[in-house]
Parts: C-alpha cells; structure tokens; sequence
C-alpha cells in the first residue's frame, strides 16, 4: 500500500507554499507515518531549526477539526480526510506518497506471512483496475461521520489512491530511513540489516507469478 | 477452497485505510488461502488524547504503530 499526506492549512490562511510554514506551528500525529511524511515535506522547504511542530491527535478527523479551530497553522491528512479538507476550502500546500510495508512478528509462521501477502497482492491487483469500484472501502474507517458520509466517488482524486504489490524493501532504503530518524532524535543505534530487515518471505512472494 | 487452517491478526493503521485487506477479506481472497484475518485496532485508535501532553513528543510518542504487534497481540501491522 502507499498512503498519500498533504500539509493542509486552513482557508483563510496565508500559508500558500511549504516555504510559508517556517517558524509556524505544524500539528503532527508522533509516533506515525503521516508525521515523518510532514517532517520529510516541511525539510524540503524550509531549515530544521525553523520547523515547529505540536503534538496532535492520531485521529485525522481530530486534526482536521484541531485546524480548523485554529490550534495550529498546518497539520498533515491523509485520505479520505484531504478531500474533506479540499471540500471545506482548504489548501494542500505540499503532497508526498510513503509506503506501508507489512511488518511481522519474528514468530509469525513464514506460510501463514507468504498466504496473507499473495492474498494482499491480489486485493492490490483488483483494486488497480478499477478503483471507483472500490473506492467505498476507503470510507469504511470514518462511516457515520457527516463530512465523510457526504462525499462520492467523483470528489476523490484518484491519483491520491495508490496501491503496490507487497515486495521486499531494498537495504538502501531501510538504512536511508533509519538514518533519517536517527537523525530526528526518534531512533538510536547503527541500522543492522541482519536483525531489522528480514526480506525472505516478501521476496519470495513477490518472485512468484500470481 | 481450502478450510480455513490459520488466524492471523493484523494491526489495523488509519493512515494507509485497509482498502487492500478490506478487499481481500471480502472478496473471500484470505479464505481462500487458509486465513481467517481478524483486524485490531490499537487503543489510541479508538479514543482521543484528551491534551498535547498525553500525546508524547517525537522522540517519545504516545501512540505508534506496532503497539499491538510489541504486546504480542497482533502478527503484522503496516508500518
């Protein structure tokens, strides 16, 4: 799978660019991908030392209500909440793509990890033909909430919605990742590939013809 | 079809919106490979941090993904 996340400000901001956030507070969910997607966004614009940031809800309802009351100039979405957001007139001032990979328990039973990633890889194939038959899923999350259940197919940008087969994760990028957050104060120690990164199961997975 | 041989649990993470396992459960894709796929949401999850405070820092977050899949109480998450 690979999530989008937009750096989103309110309507009547005068953030237009990335560039406009320096020094203005940024509300970030620690601890998940959506909050390194804003710090990865927020450096390619603007000095570290003028990067503010805030702790806020790992709910991107939550957030999105947070900035619209003002508790801080931008926060990171991700969908279906970018397109609440567009729908209520906000500005996305940067977008950026990461990917999820499927992490395991050591302990997990290699054919049990195998099936599920081939099932997955099918799901991923199914949906990439046609996502506007599938796109009903990606509400699935946030039914019941009004802004959610009041949008259709045709408000998504569809480009937003990516999926990619499951596939090992190449060293170079594990160890660029783990650098990075080193860097961020968020991890500590040397990347070690022979016990962070077991591509075994994926890569086989990946090599079959399904 | 095989019969269903193996339960994994998987941590369910809002960012990336499950659209692929949500399809591969319905569309019957697990079962047909043996899994029975339950999905758990982590306590952060399903309720909101009442203050900044209770959400951590970055360096020490409150919330992450893989809490489930630290208790031993998921197999896989997506991270």
């Amino acid at each position: 799978m690979v999530a989008c996340g937009a750096l989103v400000v309110a309507p009547g901001s005068d953030v237009y660019t990335p560039q406009d956030l320096a020094h203005k507070l940024v509300g970030l969910d620690y601890g998940n991908g959506t909050a390194y997607a804003g710090l990865q966004m927020l450096e390619g614009a603007v000095p570290r030392e003028a990067i503010t940031t805030c702790a806020a809800s790992a709910n991107a309802a939550e957030r999105f209500a947070a900035l619209q009351r003002g508790e801080f100039e931008a926060t990171v979405l991700q969908e279906p909440y970018i397109t609440v957001a567009a729908k209520a007139g906000c500005r996305l001032v940067s977008t950026t793509f990461f990917y999820g990979t499927w992490v395991g328990d050591p302990n997990l039973d290699p054919e049990a990890q195998a099936a599920f990633l081939r099932a997955i890889t099918r799901a991923v194939d199914r949906v990439n033909q046609d996502k506007r038959q599938y796109f009903r899923y990606f509400l699935q999350d946030w039914a019941g909430r009004p802004e959610v259940d009041a949008l259709v197919c045709e408000d998504f940008d569809l480009g937003r919605i990516q999926l990619k087969r499951p596939g090992p994760i190449p060293e170079r990028d594990a160890r660029r990742a783990w650098d990075w957050m080193v860097s961020w104060g968020v991890l500590e120690g040397s990347f070690d590939p022979a016990r962070q990164l077991d591509n075994r199961v994926a890569a086989q997975v990946a090599a079959r013809v399904l | 079809m095989p019969e269903v041989t193996r339960t994994l649990t998987i941590e369910s993470v809002s960012a990336f919106n499950g659209l692929d396992v949500l399809v591969a459960r319905d569309e019957g894709l697990f079962s047909a490979e043996g899994l029975d796929v339950q999905i758990a949401r982590p306590r952060s999850a399903q309720r909101s941090a009442s203050s900044a405070a209770d959400r951590g820092t970055l360096v020490q977050p409150a919330s992450n993904q893989g809490q489930l899949l630290d208790r031993h109480a998921a197999d896989l998450f997506q991270g």
